[in-house]
């Protein structure tokens, strides 16, 4: 195992991201709202040993509550609005909404009408997006490190959700 | 073929060559939902559709003798209108009703509902499921799919079968080539085209290629959890270097559009051949080493059996295909029988302890993990060239195309006239995941992420 470790301690070094000095965070609650798990895929190996992004501050959390960014993939079906505007409500202010790939921002959508709402800019405002289908493990970390960047000078977002979640 | 059928003789046809030793490999209704068929496929690999006619919108359901047929009922009633006689109680699996009837009643004392998504607390996709429990033991377990359902299917109709590639292909990325490839060979076969070698070949260096980023990443998976992060991450690195050799052999690292209908654009020269050929061995040995490392870890290695035991007798009878069913023993394996790919001599591998547990599947893995780089390795002899099927017989109105996928096997059907009248596409997640819900039930609940990752399954081709 310590040889194990030792390896993986070495693949870090290949990738060409900047150091971890920021002395910064971003609590990520990430939200499927439809996609076709290309996105997922990816988000999943920005912890494997070559980004690594924890180093960065940059950690997915298992609430919303706990949530500084929505970071929602795929166009939103019919079936996920609701869940999405409910782990969206739930977040603390200030907030993010982060569109992660090229379906979440409405490119080139397949699907009938009646399934498919469209992209998530339909159905809460969004405040960076992240192009790609699906978008590399480079083009997601470092879109998100720009996102610590922007830090409190980042345009002020979301007054209250006009959006009724009841059922 | 759009005869109606009396409904004793068409549940004589499917229940007779069930008994023949063919397997159910799939069920939709028509568009309009006037016919629902039957796909069945013997072992040696051919298939058959047995259709039959609603009246007044109601065919006999064959779920007692095909249990395996019973998500597809439950589709073809929310999707299609049709009702099946003899499917008691018909349960929404598409539609959701909110109301708590829907789900399996469970009485007794100290048994509770928990509710568990769509959303979950890592980096999963999108679904809900409702465990029944007494203390952490699971009496049952209802999987609510298809919050990801986009009418994909529903969409392709009315386009050409070039355009109903990219339905077929954009509904999952981590299996795109090989609901591509299933999609591309019904559409050939409904043309009446064969692949000739070179694009056989093409097609399977690209289905290898999937299944070796994604047995990998399955292997992290099962890591993940019983959160084990060295050999969560020693694997994860591995898929990582997979998908990279992806992106530098064919432009994307999830080998999204290579695969066409008709023909292949795929080239690759000398020079990357060779580079591809010297990064699998060493990602091969690279593996070796990890998977050395995790046997000899014990409190790893006594997580993992009679965890989510799936007997051979259960995954026949609920239709499991892929790693799942061949570690419960069934030796089926699709690759064993695909004249249109180049799988010549091969043979599916089963674990010496075959006992259908987490064990098993994750052995499972790694066997055919080295049975994936042996044929790279004898496919990447020589440079690639496009290649295109050849006119080998009469167009039909129906196609076929079945593909193990790394999930198992996946059954494309289209229906068509000059356009997509009905595309079916019927995943291994698909056939799966009533196997998953089967091996939880008498599991401890903190045991489900573990069971729920020895399977790995994917929500988006199934919700299509």
């Amino acid at each position: 195992m310590l040889t194990l470790l030792r390896d993986l301690r070495r693949l870090r070094k290949t990738i060409d991201l900047p150091q971890a000095s920021r002395g910064r965070s971003l609590a990520i609650r990430h939200v499927d709202a439809g996609s076709c798990n290309g996105c997922e895929h990816e988000l999943t190996q920005l912890s494997n040993p070559y980004y690594d992004l924890q180093r960065f501050g940059l950690g997915i959390v298992a609430s919303p509550r706990h949530a500084d960014v929505l970071l929602v993939a795929g166009a939103v079906t019919t079936r996920m609005r609701e869940p999405l505007l409910i782990a969206y409500a739930a977040m603390p202010e200030p907030r993010r909404v982060v569109a992660l790939g090229d379906c979440a921002l409405g490119c080139n959508l397949l699907g009938s009408a009646e399934d498919l709402i469209g992209p998530v800019e339909a159905i809460v405002p969004i405040d960076l997006r992240i192009p790609g289908c699906p978008p590399t493990p480079e083009a997601i970390a470092e879109a998100l490190l720009g996102l610590i960047d922007r830090g409190s000078a980042a345009t002020p977002t979301n007054g209250p959700i006009l959006v009724d979640v009841g059922r | 073929m759009t005869i109606p059928a009396a409904f004793a003789s068409y549940r004589e046809r499917v229940g007779a060559a069930l008994a023949d030793g063919a397997r159910f490999a799939g069920l939709h209704g028509t568009s309009d939902g006037a016919l629902v068929r039957t796909l069945l496929a013997d072992p040696d690999g051919t298939t058959r559709v047995e259709t039959v006619a609603a009246k007044e919108g109601v065919v006999p359901s064959i779920v007692d003798i095909a249990p395996a047929a019973g998500w597809d009922e439950r589709e073809a009633h929310d999707l299609q209108g049709v009702r099946f006689a003899g499917h008691e109680p018909l349960r929404p699996l598409v539609s959701h009703d909110p109301a708590l009837e829907r789900w399996v009643p469970v009485r007794g004392d100290d048994v509770y509902q928990l509710a568990v998504g769509p959303i979950h607390a890592g980096i999963i996709e999108s679904g809900h499921f409702r465990f029944h429990l007494v203390g952490d033991r699971i009496l049952h377990l209802d999987a609510q799919l298809f919050y990801k359902h986009r009418g994909l299917e529903r969409a392709a109709e009315g386009k050409t079968l070039h355009e109903g590639l990219a339905y077929a292909s954009r509904a999952c990325a981590a299996c795109s080539v090989a609901n591509g490839v299933a999609y591309a060979s019904t559409c050939e076969q409904a043309l009446g085209l064969v692949p000739t070698a070179e694009l056989r070949r093409a097609r399977t260096i690209l289905l290898e290629l999937e299944r070796t980023w994604s047995h990998l990443n399955d292997i992290a998976a099962i890591c993940a959890g019983v959160s084990l992060a060295a050999g969560n991450n020693r694997f994860a690195a591995l898929t990582e270097r997979a998908r990279r050799l992806n992106a530098a052999l064919t432009g994307h690292r999830f080998l999204f559009h290579t695969v066409r209908v008709g023909g292949s654009e795929l080239a690759l020269d000398p020079d990357q051949i060779w580079a591809a050929r010297e990064e699998l061995a060493s990602i091969n040995a690279a593996a070796l080493r990890g998977w050395r490392e995790l046997l000899f870890n014990t409190s790893f290695q006594d997580r993992l059996p009679d965890i989510g035991v799936v007997t051979a007798t259960h995954a026949e009878r609920l239709g499991a295909v892929g790693p799942g069913a061949r570690a419960a023993g069934l030796t089926q394996d699709l690759r064993a029988n695909s004249p249109h790919l180049a799988y010549e001599g091969f043979s599916a591998v089963v674990p010496e302890r075959a006992a259908g547990d987490v064990q098993a599947r994750f052995e499972q893995r790694a066997l055919e993990l080295w049975q994936t780089f042996a044929i790279l390795d004898e496919l990447l002899d020589h440079p690639i060239q496009p290649a295109s099927a050849e006119p080998s017989g009469d167009e039909q109105p129906i196609g076929v195309g079945r593909v193990e996928s790394p999930r198992g096997a996946t059954s494309c059907i289209v229906e068509r006239g000059d356009r997509i009248e009905r595309l079916r596409l019927r995943t291994g997640s698909y056939a799966n995941w009533p196997v998953v819900a089967h091996a939880a039930t008498d599991n401890l609940l903190p045991d489900f992420p573990l069971i729920n990752k020895s399977f790995e399954l994917c929500y988006a081709c199934v919700d299509r």
